[in-house]
């Protein structure tokens, strides 16, 4: 997880995982059926069924009269929608992350550090007012963009492995 | 601001990681003896009680995942933690150095602290 230069390196071109912003060749939906999305919708199904499965059995324990299981017959519903919300926010994701839709408008990573420019400008103010040499600005803005190279590849790998789970 | 969004949701997610975890282990580590010693009551109702929390676990943690734009892995081990006896107490500090410290701190040397 920490190589993200030489991960990006190994992703062999027209790989699903374009740049920001870039258009997509074919339907957006078409990674959808990719062998690692299709285990994902698998795992998905198999545990949403499995957890009403136990839901189920948890209520005919609690109607022949254990009335522990009362809670968990309420529980395990519960956990079934909670992965289908989950699984749904994953495609809803990887849809936006196709588009490059990263706009500040959609919560995405730029609007996470909103108040960062305003903190690196209000150092850099300072180091100006103080005449400080440039190098310590350098090493600033450096640091900087390695900062924001770094969240870049984050986002990216972010929809390289969805379907692992 | 964005921040205080991030810091109310990190507090929840902390508060209900140490309660559910420490009741988990509780219900592990008294309950399950007690109850295969024959009395079975500590392991019931802790367990209702660690299945109500743990709702509220996943709900906060699922919020601060998606505060934080956590990727799927992440997130699954955060969400999953509540149900391991000790995890959430190691995923909880993974989560902090990792995530929420870089995250809160937004500048560059917390960058650099996010590798090791």
């Amino acid at each position: 997880m920490e190589n993200a230069a030489s991960a990006d390196s190994a992703v062999p071109a027209g790989d699903a995982v374009p740049a920001p912003g870039a258009a997509q060749d074919g339907p957006a939906w078409r990674f959808l059926i990719q062998p690692r999305w299709l285990a994902w919708h698998l795992l998905m199904v198999v545990s949403f069924w499995g957890m009403l499965w136990l839901g189920d059995w948890q209520l005919h324990r609690a109607l022949t009269g254990n009335g522990l299981s009362w809670a968990y017959t309420f529980e395990w519903p519960l956990f079934a929608g909670f992965a289908v919300v989950f699984w749904a926010r994953t495609i809803r994701d990887e849809f936006r992350l196709k588009r490059g839709d990263v706009t500040p408008s959609s919560d995405a990573d730029p609007n996470r550090f909103a108040d960062l420019p305003a903190r690196i400008a209000g150092v850099r103010a300072v180091q100006a007012g103080t005449a400080e040499p440039a190098d310590d600005e350098d090493e600033e803005l450096t640091a900087y963009n390695a900062y924001l190279a770094r969240l870049n590849a984050e986002v990216k790998r972010h929809g390289r492995w969805h379907g692992l789970g | 601001m964005e921040t205080v969004a991030v810091t109310r949701a990190v507090l929840r997610y902390r508060v209900m990681a140490y309660v559910t975890g420490t009741v988990l282990i509780v219900l592990c580590f008294v309950g399950i003896p007690l109850q295969v010693a024959g009395h079975p009551v500590v392991a019931n109702d802790v367990g209702v009680v660690h299945g109500i929390l743990y709702i509220i676990y996943l709900v906060f943690a699922w919020r601060l995942s998606r505060l934080l734009r956590l990727a799927n892995k992440p997130t699954v081990i955060m969400l999953l933690a509540g149900t391991v006896p000790i995890m959430t107490f190691i995923v909880e500090r993974w989560i902090t150095r990792r995530f929420i410290r870089p995250a809160l701190s937004g500048d560059a040397p917390s960058a650099q602290a996010v590798r090791s």
